[in-house]
């Protein structure tokens, strides 16, 4: 654990420079991603009308922006940035490179919270539908960390009871899925991962828990670096490791659950962003959340982006894109990873 | 040596993972929503001159200002409607699975799934949309916002179901008086067909939806024409267990009910007589013996457009 240990005596523990350049590619591909769709819109008018100049797009192209693609380009990000945020924050607790909300089971534990707040509800989204996914992703988050026992920090244990305690919640989705078949439109299409249809209201509320959980994440950025130390070394600094653990766990389950209940299930996310960022910078540290959260975003507008145009005028559910991507990263993170393997 | 079993194990959950993920990929894109919401009766508030025009369809008002020219439809079943009803002229682009009749403009929009951009990109002046496509409402706001009306239809319960359908795209498309002048063949037809078989005697029958044997109770649309008929629904003994209207029947149940009658709605997806008679125990049903087993022709059963009365002459020529 110890070559965890940022060097700080030699470089300064972080960089700003690499934050800069992750807010970059994000403005880069939010503009990317704004400016492509199945309806061709003027790229100098796209601009003005953000800007808010004179002879911007108008009528129904304006709409069309501001209502239709604007939200989804918007929340993707939000996304992007909560999975890719509590990815790195569950592999700082669980001192554990391959813990992600996916496989961790937050996921199918917010799904279950979500689809049960559908099912009592006949929403598709309702500001109680975060907070039913924070329950049940919390419970789910709990679960497996209950199951690992002492085990948690071995990646194969943390994995393994992941997927049951996942397995295990979506089992009982299904199966109130299929008791409530008057509701089964509106949690297929939650279901299924994407962004098609957002509009503010989605975005407002997600933005809401998301920024919340976040700020409280970045906050305690330096002190979930002390976690990344043995338990005895973490207390020698000043930190008590099982409160930052709980806050952290809480903070991330909070961001993972809003993501969930706004876009479904998307995996990966939260394992590739945080190790590419690891992987350039070679400096391990949660001062990178930042970043990482912006990195994230910028992942997951691209990933976006290649759901709606690589089959146009069809949709690819966002999931498989990052799935495509995410799970040969993982074998590769796997294969760099044996040694921690006992 | 602990090593190398604790990596198989992770291998082997990678795996799992990796296929799982696949899976849901493959389910996703080929679930058909099978729910249906509570029936709501259209009705149709006509205006003397034919536009403006408010119609409430599906539980949802739209108002159509002008006579539609560039007509988007989403539905299989709204598209035969139009061209039956001569409106075809009006339609623009069609969803890809509306292969009926081969005049309609085909296009690659997913009345599934609907993307409200790809719509936009045809310009329409109305879209017809199904209210159990995928956020089916969420996608109606949005082009509402684009000022783009949406007539939403739903499944049926029965034939006055269709009916009313025909009405309200009649009126959408200022061809009320061709939609009912369809009605009445129809009807006529129908009544026919029902009158000619009217001294058989009612036996059981299954309608196969697909080989793990899901049917259709009475509840469904395609119950209620086999209603018409007195026929036994072999899968209304499983309607407690599934709301939906569409239950998997057990293999076992299914032979002990011993259908009369077997109807393959599965047959645009190559179950043929062959294959399900060489199924365990098919041999012993009565229907597999009295060769009472009719492959059914693609999409008629599952579509409630003018060509379902051709499904009521399927099932009477099965009881002669």
């Amino acid at each position: 654990m110890t070559k965890l240990q940022p060097d700080s005596e030699f470089k300064p523990i972080w960089n700003i420079r690499i934050t800069l350049i992750s807010a970059l590619v994000l403005v880069l591909v939010a503009i990317l991603a704004i400016s492509m769709g199945p309806v061709a819109l003027e790229f100098t008018k796209i601009v003005k009308t953000l800007l808010g100049l004179e002879g911007g797009l108008e009528g129904r192209e304006r709409t069309l922006l501001l209502q239709i693609r604007l939200p989804r380009v918007v929340l993707g990000a939000l996304v992007g940035a909560a999975l890719a945020t509590s990815g790195m924050v569950y592999q700082t607790v669980f001192r554990n490179p391959l813990a992600d909300p996916y496989l961790l089971g937050t996921a199918a534990g917010a799904g279950l919270g979500a689809t049960i707040a559908i099912t009592s509800t006949n929403n598709s989204f309702n500001p109680a539908l975060p907070i039913f996914a924070f329950i049940g992703g919390a419970a789910a988050v709990a679960a497996t960390f209950l199951v690992s026992g002492r085990y948690f920090s071995n990646p194969g244990v943390l994995l393994l009871s992941g997927i049951a305690v996942g397995s295990f919640a979506s089992a009982i989705q299904i199966y109130l899925q299929q008791r409530n078949t008057e509701v089964l439109r509106p949690v297929y299409s939650w279901i299924l991962g994407q962004l098609t249809v957002s509009d503010w209201n989605d975005v407002k509320w997600a933005a809401l828990y998301i920024f919340f959980a976040l700020i409280i994440l970045f906050r305690i950025s330096k002190l979930l670096d002390g976690l990344m130390l043995s338990d005895e070394e973490a207390f020698s600094l000043g930190v008590s490791p099982n409160k930052i653990r709980i806050i952290a766990v809480v903070a991330a389950t909070l961001a993972t659950a809003t993501a969930v209940s706004v876009s479904g299930l998307i995996g990966f996310v939260g394992i590739i962003v945080p190790h590419i960022i690891k992987g350039i910078t070679r400096r391990v540290t949660n001062r990178a959340l930042p970043t990482i959260a912006l990195a994230g975003a910028a992942f997951l507008v691209l990933a976006d982006l290649g759901a709606r145009t690589l089959i146009a005028p069809a949709e690819l559910p966002i999931g498989v894109i990052t799935a495509f991507i995410g799970a040969p990263f993982f074998l590769f993170i796997l294969r760099t990873t044996k040694g921690g393997l006992k | 040596m602990k090593t190398k079993i604790s990596q198989i194990l992770i291998a082997v959950v990678v795996f799992a993972a990796v296929i799982f993920a696949g899976i849901n990929f493959f389910q996703s894109t080929s679930t058909e929503p099978t729910a249906q919401a509570e029936p709501e009766v259209s009705e149709v508030v006509e205006t003397p001159a034919l536009f403006p025009v408010t119609i409430t369809s599906a539980g949802f008002e739209t108002t159509i200002e002008e006579e539609p020219i560039s007509l988007v439809s989403l539905s299989p079943s709204a598209t035969e409607i139009l061209f039956a009803i001569g409106a075809g002229g009006q339609v623009i682009a069609v969803d890809s699975l509306s292969n009926y009749p081969e005049t309609a403009p085909i296009s690659q929009l997913n009345s599934f799934d609907p993307n409200v951009e790809s719509i936009l990109a045809f310009n329409p002046d109305l879209v017809i949309l199904n209210l159990n496509s995928m956020k089916a409402n969420e996608v109606r706001e949005a082009l509402d916002k684009l000022g783009i009306p949406v007539l939403m239809e739903q499944a049926p319960d029965d034939m006055e179901g269709v009916y009313q359908e025909i009405r309200v795209i009649g009126t959408a498309t200022g061809k009320l008086a061709n939609a009912e002048e369809l009605i009445t063949q129809m009807q006529q037809r129908r009544a026919e067909i029902l009158e000619s078989v009217k001294d058989v005697s009612p036996v059981n029958f299954f309608h196969e939806l697909d080989n793990t044997l899901y049917s259709v109770t009475s509840s469904t649309f395609i119950g209620s024409v086999y209603k018409d008929f007195g026929l036994i629904n072999v899968a209304d003994g499983a309607e407690g267990a599934d709301q939906s209207g569409y239950p998997q029947i057990s293999a076992e149940y299914l032979v002990s009910e011993n259908p009369q009658l077997i109807f393959l709605a599965d047959a645009q997806y190559g179950e043929t007589v062959e294959i399900v008679s060489a199924r365990a125990g098919w041999s012993q049903i009565d229907a597999v013996v009295n060769s009472k087993v009719i492959e059914l022709p693609a999409d008629i059963p599952s579509r409630w457009g003018p060509r379902i009365i051709d499904f009521y002459q399927i099932i009477a020529d099965s009881l002669k």
